[in-house]
């Protein structure tokens, strides 16, 4: 267990449940600050549920959630994003009839322009900040190869160049730390090479990533930290090389044949 | 061109600008923040009547016309009376019913709200004279340019005309403003849009007040021209030919809003009620007006559903032809 200064987020002893269905069981675990942890686990372990708990999308029912030093039990996902927390979809989520610059621009927080005062009386002082948001979301889209397609809609892009964009859009918040849910889900090899190094660069940034994964190539290459959840518990923390020799983790999760998403485990 | 032929084309031009404030509003609610406004012309009444009682002096005793308020106050007081009555109206409504609602639950959730105001209106006659509604409001400026009903369509379209210029001028800055593009991102996905930060419910609600004060001006200039409103007139099928407006224009541009207000209003609507009476059924004449809207909605919504002019891609301190050189070297280099 870290202690509370080199861990941003910390989980306690969580609960959620849908009805009689509990999703998430007196969950614990926490992402140092600075790494890129790993949150792996069979399909229906609550990694998803646990997730949106966290990010304030679902309400916290039992236990408490503690992120950056601060007790955020019960916030908004609007005031965690706004404290530096922010989180990707398992499924593409792209503002569908904003062009890729727009779903960049709209994703800077704290925009205080962003109101009907805003829109009438204060034009000229807000032409001014849309040029900076402009030029820095384009040098973002350059880092993730959009910019070419920046005046398209960003719903005519393809399955892969929405994933860059997600996580281009996160990176123009400027998040703390960043929950990834399943980034490399229907991604082919070559873009997840690229998306990999795009993470590594965001960590190098000082950004902390939290990323649910089922490819274990991808969690053992990147994931300083790998908690595994099962049954709607955290079953162990540590190492994907510590969870192979864990015959608990190797049962629940990783299978006795030895391979999980084409991993040797 | 006969004076009866002018006068006609003027009544029509003033239909159109009254019609344009109700598309522009629903362009603001509907159209950028995709919130399903069924209560539409429910904020169009408030503002009419609201205007209209506080155009008119104190209901006489006796004369068994009865309203609220009465208070002889000139124009355009009575005009911000109403937008302001709808705007409050329709803040009251999305408190209500915004916070945990969404899409389809939210539009049934308007229906109920246009059955509750009908409802309330047509029965609780100390109101606004129940179903006879209000008449006799003062046409404004007519006394200081001496018109007669005849003569003042004319004072009526400068008057109008002003109004809708800044309408249209606020909804284009709307439009093309950071607000704008929060609002769009919360029609595509509030979720999302939350988890940028964005408060998705003060901005619905601010779209849906703004909208519902548009309404309320409409229905304002409503009443300051023909005198008279009463609950025959928002009926509603007026919110749903004020959304087919909308939708054959091309929602999320304030152009294509008034283009719908054009097309809808006054080609359709005015159209259908120039085919011949069948002898012996008058009745069949509004029953085409409401095949036709229903058959435009759906050849739109198959044919162009981001109708006639579509919302445009916005640049960014670029210009338009820029990027189309720029596409085109793209596609040489590609080649």
């Amino acid at each position: 267990m870290l202690s509370a200064s080199d861990a941003i987020l910390q989980v306690e002893h969580v609960s959620h449940a849908f009805g009689g269905v509990r999703a998430v069981q007196d969950c614990t675990f926490s992402v140092p600050a600075g790494s890129i942890s790993g949150l792996i686990g069979p399909n229906g372990a609550g990694k998803t549920t646990a997730i949106n708990v966290v990010g304030g999308a679902l309400k916290l029912q039992h236990g408490r959630v503690r992120y950056a030093g601060v007790d955020t039990s019960g916030w908004s996902p609007a005031q965690m994003a706004r404290q530096g927390l922010l989180r990707t979809f398992q499924l593409s989520r792209e503002f569908a009839r904003l062009t890729v610059l727009e779903n960049v621009l709209v994703a800077a927080t704290g925009q205080i322009d962003e109101t009907l005062r805003g829109a009438l009386f204060r034009r000229r002082a807000i032409r001014a900040r849309e040029r900076q948001l402009v030029d820095q979301a384009r040098q973002i889209l350059s880092n993730f190869g959009l910019d070419a397609l920046r005046n398209d809609w960003a719903e005519t892009l393809s399955g892969g160049q929405k994933r860059l964009l997600e996580l281009a859009r996160a990176v123009m918040a400027r998040p703390k730390l960043l929950l990834l849910d399943e980034p490399m889900a229907g991604v082919n090899p070559a873009l997840i090479d690229r998306i990999e190094g795009h993470l590594r660069e965001l960590r190098d940034q000082g950004l902390t990533l939290l990323l649910v994964e089922h490819n274990l190539n991808v969690v053992e290459r990147l994931c300083d930290l790998v908690i595994v959840m099962a049954e709607g518990r955290t079953l162990a923390e540590g190492t994907l090389a510590d969870h192979r020799a864990n015959p608990e983790v190797v049962r629940a999760y990783l299978g006795s044949s030895g391979t999980v998403g084409g991993a040797r485990v | 061109m006969t004076s009866s032929t002018g006068y006609y084309i003027a009544n029509l031009a003033a239909y159109f600008l009254i019609y344009c404030t109700f598309t522009l509003g629903l362009n603001i609610s509907f159209g950028m923040t995709g919130i399903l406004d069924f209560a539409f012309v429910t904020f169009m009444a408030t503002g009419a009547y609201f205007a209209g009682v506080t155009a008119l002096g104190p209901s006489t005793p006796g004369s068994e016309i009865y309203y609220i308020l009465g208070l002889n106050w000139p124009f355009p007081l009575d005009l911000l009376v109403g937008a302001a009555a709808a705007g409050l109206l329709g803040g009251l409504v999305g408190l209500l019913a915004m916070r945990r609602l969404r899409s389809d639950y939210l539009a049934i959730v308007m229906v109920a709200v246009w059955t509750i105001a009908w409802n309330l209106v047509s029965n609780f006659s100390n109101l606004f004279d129940g179903t006879q509604g209000i008449v006799g409001v003062p046409q404004p400026l007519s006394t200081n340019f001496n018109t007669d009903p005849n003569s003042y369509v004319y004072v009526f379209i400068p008057l109008a005309a002003i109004v809708i210029g800044i309408l249209l001028v606020i909804g284009y800055c709307i439009e093309r403003s950071p607000f704008g593009r929060a609002l769009r991102a919360v029609r595509a996905d509030p979720d999302v849009a939350s988890t940028f930060g964005k408060p998705t419910f003060r901005l619905r609600l601010t779209s849906v007040m703004l909208a519902s004060a548009y309404a309320g001006i409409g229905g304002a200039l409503t009443i300051e021209f023909i005198g008279a409103m009463n609950t025959s007139g928002w009926a509603i099928i007026e919110t749903v030919i004020v959304f087919t407006a909308l939708l054959v224009g091309g929602r999320g541009n304030v152009f294509g809003a008034i283009l719908g207000a054009l097309l809808v209003r006054i080609v359709i609507i005015e159209g259908t009620g120039l085919l011949p009476q069948i002898p012996g059924h008058p009745e069949l004449l509004g029953a085409f007006r409401n095949i036709a809207i229903g058959v435009v909605v759906i050849l739109v919504l198959v044919f162009r559903p981001q109708g006639v002019l579509p919302e445009r891609r916005r640049l960014y301190f670029e210009q338009p032809n820029r990027e189309r050189k720029a596409r085109k070297s793209i596609r040489a280099i590609s080649k």
